[in-house]
C-alpha cells in the first residue's frame, strides 16, 4: 500500500515559494561584471588539455592526423621489438662455457658440463657424492669476477 | 589545374577565420545595452572572436537562470554565487569548442548541471543552507497564502520557516532527483530540454521526476494536509 498520494498539486503550489527566493537587491548587476573581470585577468585562458580538446573537436583533420601518427608510432615500435633480441639472451661462448670459466674455477677442477650459474648441487641428495664445497662469497680474500650470464642452452 | 588549396583551406581554417564574417564591432561594454536583441549564436561567434562585449551580454542574458538552478541545488547563495561564476568562465574557456549543434541555452545549463553535481558530490552530506529572502510577493501569492494559513496543521507556520523545511527536503534527494525536480518543477523547463542538458532520455526524466516528488510529498506530508 502506498500511503503518499500520487497528487501532486499542494507540492507543487509549495514549490511555487522556491520562485520567490531572490538574491541580495542588485546581485545581477554586479554578477557580470565580476565574471568578465575574472576573464580579463587571465581566468578566461583555456588550459592545454582545453586547446587540445578543442582542436580536436573543431578540426576532424587534426584528429584524423593525430591518430595516423599515433598508429604509424605503434607499428614502427611493434616492427623493432620483433627485430630486436631480447636483452640477457647472450650467446654461448664459441669454445663451450669451459673457455669463460675463470682460472681459479679451472684450477679448482669443477665441473663445468653446464653454465656457472645453474648450481651443480641442485638436487643432489647423494650421501656418498657430497657437493663439492665451494668457498663462501664472504670469506675474507675471495675475488671474483663477473661472468656472462645466459638463458640459452649450451650447444 | 585543380588547386587542392582550398580544400587545405577549408580543413585547417581557424575559428577566427570563421567567424570573422559574424564578428560584431568593437564597442564599450556600456553599449550592452544595444545587443540584447542579437541572437545567440551571433553573440557566441563574436564572443569566440574575442569580443567581450558579446560574451557580456550572453552573461547577463542567462545569469539569473544560471544562478536560480545552482542555488536551487545547493540552497546555498555562495556556493551558488561561486558555481556560477565558474560555469560562466569555464564556458568562455571552452567556446572555441561549441559548434551550435544544440543551442547555446542548453550547452551553458549542461556546463552549469555538471559542475553543480560534481561540486555536490565532493561536498557529499556536509550541506549548509544559506538561503535567500522570500520576496514581498511570496506573501500575496494565493497559492501559499492557503497552504500557509488554512492546509498547514501549524498555522503558527511563517513562510521562511516553510521555506527551510521545503530546502531541507529537497537536500534529501539525490542530485540527480533534485536536478529534474529543479529544472521542471521550479525552472519550468520541459522533459525534452531536461533530457538535453541531462544528457538521458524522456523516459528516464519522467521516472526521475516522479520519484523524486514522491519522495518530496513523503518527507513533506505534514505540511501539505
Amino acid at each position: 500500500m502506498n500511503p503518499v498520494p500520487e497528487d501532486f498539486d499542494a507540492l507543487l503550489k509549495l514549490m511555487a515559494l522556491k520562485r520567490h527566493e531572490q538574491p541580495p537587491p542588485g546581485y545581477f548587476d554586479r554578477l557580470p561584471n565580476r565574471i568578465m573581470s575574472r576573464i580579463e585577468c587571465g581566468e578566461g585562458e583555456p588550459s592545454f588539455w582545453e586547446k587540445f580538446q578543442g582542436q580536436f573537436i573543431f578540426r576532424p583533420a587534426f584528429a584524423v592526423g593525430f591518430a595516423m601518427a599515433a598508429l604509424s608510432a605503434l607499428t614502427v615500435s611493434v616492427f623493432y621489438s620483433v627485430r630486436t633480441q631480447p636483452l640477457g639472451f647472450a650467446q654461448a661462448p664459441k669454445n663451450g662455457w669451459r673457455s669463460a670459466a675463470p682460472e681459479e674455477a679451472m684450477t679448482a677442477g669443477y665441473n663445468l658440463s653446464q653454465p656457472l650459474h645453474v648450481a651443480s648441487w641442485i638436487g643432489n641428495e647423494s650421501a656418498s657424492n657430497p657437493a663439492p664445497s665451494l668457498p663462501s662469497l664472504f670469506a675474507p680474500g675471495a675475488q671474483y669476477r663477473p661472468l656472462p650470464v645466459s638463458f640459452a642452452s649450451p650447444p | 589545374m585543380i588547386s587542392a588549396f582550398p580544400l587545405w583551406k577549408a580543413i585547417f581554417h581557424t575559428k577566427a577565420e570563421l567567424t570573422k564574417s559574424t564578428a560584431l564591432p568593437r564597442a564599450d561594454r556600456q553599449e550592452a545595452v544595444e545587443l540584447e536583441d542579437v541572437e545567440d549564436l551571433v553573440l557566441v561567434r563574436g564572443a569566440q572572436n574575442e569580443d567581450m562585449r558579446a560574451y557580456d551580454t550572453l552573461v547577463r542574458r542567462y545569469q539569473q537562470r544560471i544562478y536560480a538552478t545552482v542555488y536551487h541545488m545547493t540552497s546555498n547563495h555562495e556556493d551558488a554565487n561561486d558555481l556560477t561564476q565558474e560555469t560562466f568562465i569555464k564556458a568562455y574557456r571552452v567556446l572555441k569548442s561549441f559548434k551550435g549543434d544544440s543551442s547555446f541555452y542548453t550547452w551553458i545549463y549542461r556546463i552549469a548541471v555538471n559542475k553543480t553535481i560534481n561540486f555536490l558530490k565532493q561536498r557529499k552530506n556536509r550541506t549548509q543552507m544559506s538561503l535567500n529572502d522570500v520576496d514581498f510577493n511570496a506573501e500575496n501569492d494565493p497559492d501559499l497564502v492557503a497552504l500557509v494559513s488554512e492546509r498547514t496543521p501549524r498555522r503558527d507556520l511563517n513562510l521562511s520557516e516553510l521555506q527551510e523545511k521545503l530546502n531541507g527536503a529537497l537536500l534529501k534527494l539525490s542530485e540527480h532527483h533534485r536536478m529534474v525536480v529543479t529544472l521542471h518543477d521550479i525552472q519550468g523547463l520541459s522533459h525534452e530540454e531536461i533530457g538535453k542538458i541531462m544528457d538521458c532520455n524522456v523516459g528516464t526524466v519522467r521516472s526521475r521526476l516522479f520519484y523524486a516528488r514522491q519522495q518530496l510529498q513523503a518527507h513533506l506530508s505534514d505540511y501539505l494536509k
